[in-house]
């Protein structure tokens, strides 16, 4: 019995959930139904397909990398035997403080983005707070993607009732042919 | 693992994969006896379904494959079969992507066909239990096996990277293939019990 405690090593869909904790994005990659793609290979690239970091997950499928400018990445996993993930970072989730990529206007100074920053006259507050909101957020976050893998029941019923349709109007277009050829 | 998802393969794999199920599709379309898209549609609906039955087998998690017995009691009306159970299982549960699925289709359903033209000849004259439960056995086991090769030939095909890992990928089919010959040997034997002509009309599939 031992042997069937022991986590799967592949089931057969692999996901990737990140999110960032400040400049520092956090995400773990694992199978759907099965345990954490352990030592998959991670690649951050911008939205053009541009590598940006080659990381590794560690054991536990969990990875972590500072974003080095305020732009879309995409974080792209691959377990190595034909398992691939892909989880997009919107630059709007980044810190205020993060370098925008180049040929970007940084963003205007002097005009604080929210009351907050306003009042304070500082960002480093801002920063404060959206990490920890960040912090805060991620579980639900993590749930919400899971919640999401989950493969429902109105999702097997639709699946078999657009089986049974399919065969239905097979059945249908034969019979008109028939009579067709036979009237 | 018969689902191979969007952005591994190369582009040359799916195209030849998509103009292989394609032609096989055809084929199958013109070749389809009516009388089978009821048995199509039952074989496709578990199949959709089978797919989400997790087997923890060993380090890994497999789920069955059902191509053996789809060829067997469909012939070439297990490649719509197929085709539009793996359509689905796409949209629905994510599982392989929509750029794949040539690839995927034609992964399971030339297995199938083979294991169709190979051992239903023989199927049809036989009725005693036990050949018939060995014959669907061997088409069961012998299909997982050669579905696991064409997986990973069509990740060599793509990528040298991938490589290394193909032992694993075949290792981890192994103990599927023994779980799919029990249940395709005793899905067989109950049909010859029960529902023999399921397994006796049809054309002949001289593919």
């Amino acid at each position: 019995m031992l042997v069937f405690a022991a986590s799967p090593a592949h089931a057969h869909k692999l996901k990737v959930f990140a999110a960032p904790v400040g400049a520092q994005i956090e995400g773990s990659a694992y199978f759907v139904g099965g345990g954490p793609a352990r030592g998959a290979r991670v690649v951050v690239e911008t939205t053009g397909g541009q590598p940006l970091v080659t990381l590794q997950a560690d054991e536990e499928g969990r990875f972590a990398y500072s974003a080095t400018m305020r732009a879309d990445q995409v974080i792209v996993v691959d377990a190595g035997d034909g398992h691939s993930a892909r989880f997009t970072i919107a630059a709007g989730d980044l810190p205020e403080s993060v370098a925008p990529p180049p040929g970007m206007p940084a963003p205007a100074a002097g005009v604080p983005a929210s009351p907050v920053a306003a009042a304070q006259a500082g960002v480093p507050l801002e920063d404060l707070v959206g990490q920890a909101v960040a912090r805060q957020v991620r579980p639900l976050r993590e749930q919400l993607n899971a919640y999401e893998d989950q493969v429902r029941l109105r999702d097997i019923m639709g699946g078999i009732g657009y089986i049974l349709g399919i065969a239905g109007l097979t059945m249908w277009f034969r019979s008109r042919r028939r009579e067709g050829a036979g009237g | 693992m018969a689902h191979i998802p969007d952005g591994v393969l190369s582009a040359p794999v799916l195209i030849a994969g998509g103009v292989a199920s394609a032609v096989l599709l055809g084929i199958a379309v013109r070749r389809l006896d009516y009388d089978r898209v009821p048995q199509a549609a039952v074989l496709a609906a578990v199949f959709f379904v089978a797919s989400l039955v997790h087997i923890p087998i060993g380090p890994t998690s497999v789920h069955p494959l059902l191509g053996g017995l789809m060829g067997l009691v469909l012939g070439w009306a297990a490649v719509p079969a197929i085709a539009v159970a793996l359509l689905l299982q796409a949209v629905f549960f994510g599982f392989g992507g929509l750029t794949v699925l040539g690839v995927n289709v034609f992964n399971m359903a030339v297995p199938a066909l083979l294991m169709a033209a190979l051992f239903r000849p023989a199927l049809r004259r036989e009725t005693r239990p036990r050949v018939v439960f060995a014959l669907g056995a061997a088409a069961g086991g012998v299909t997982v096996v050669l579905t696991a090769a064409l997986v990973c030939a069509a990740l060599a095909a793509s990528g040298s990277e991938y490589v290394p890992a193909l032992g694993i990928v075949l290792l981890s089919y192994g103990p599927l293939a023994v779980v799919e010959a029990v249940v395709t040997g005793a899905a067989v034997t109950l049909l010859l019990r029960v529902k023999p002509e399921l397994l006796a009309v049809g054309g002949v599939v001289d593919a």
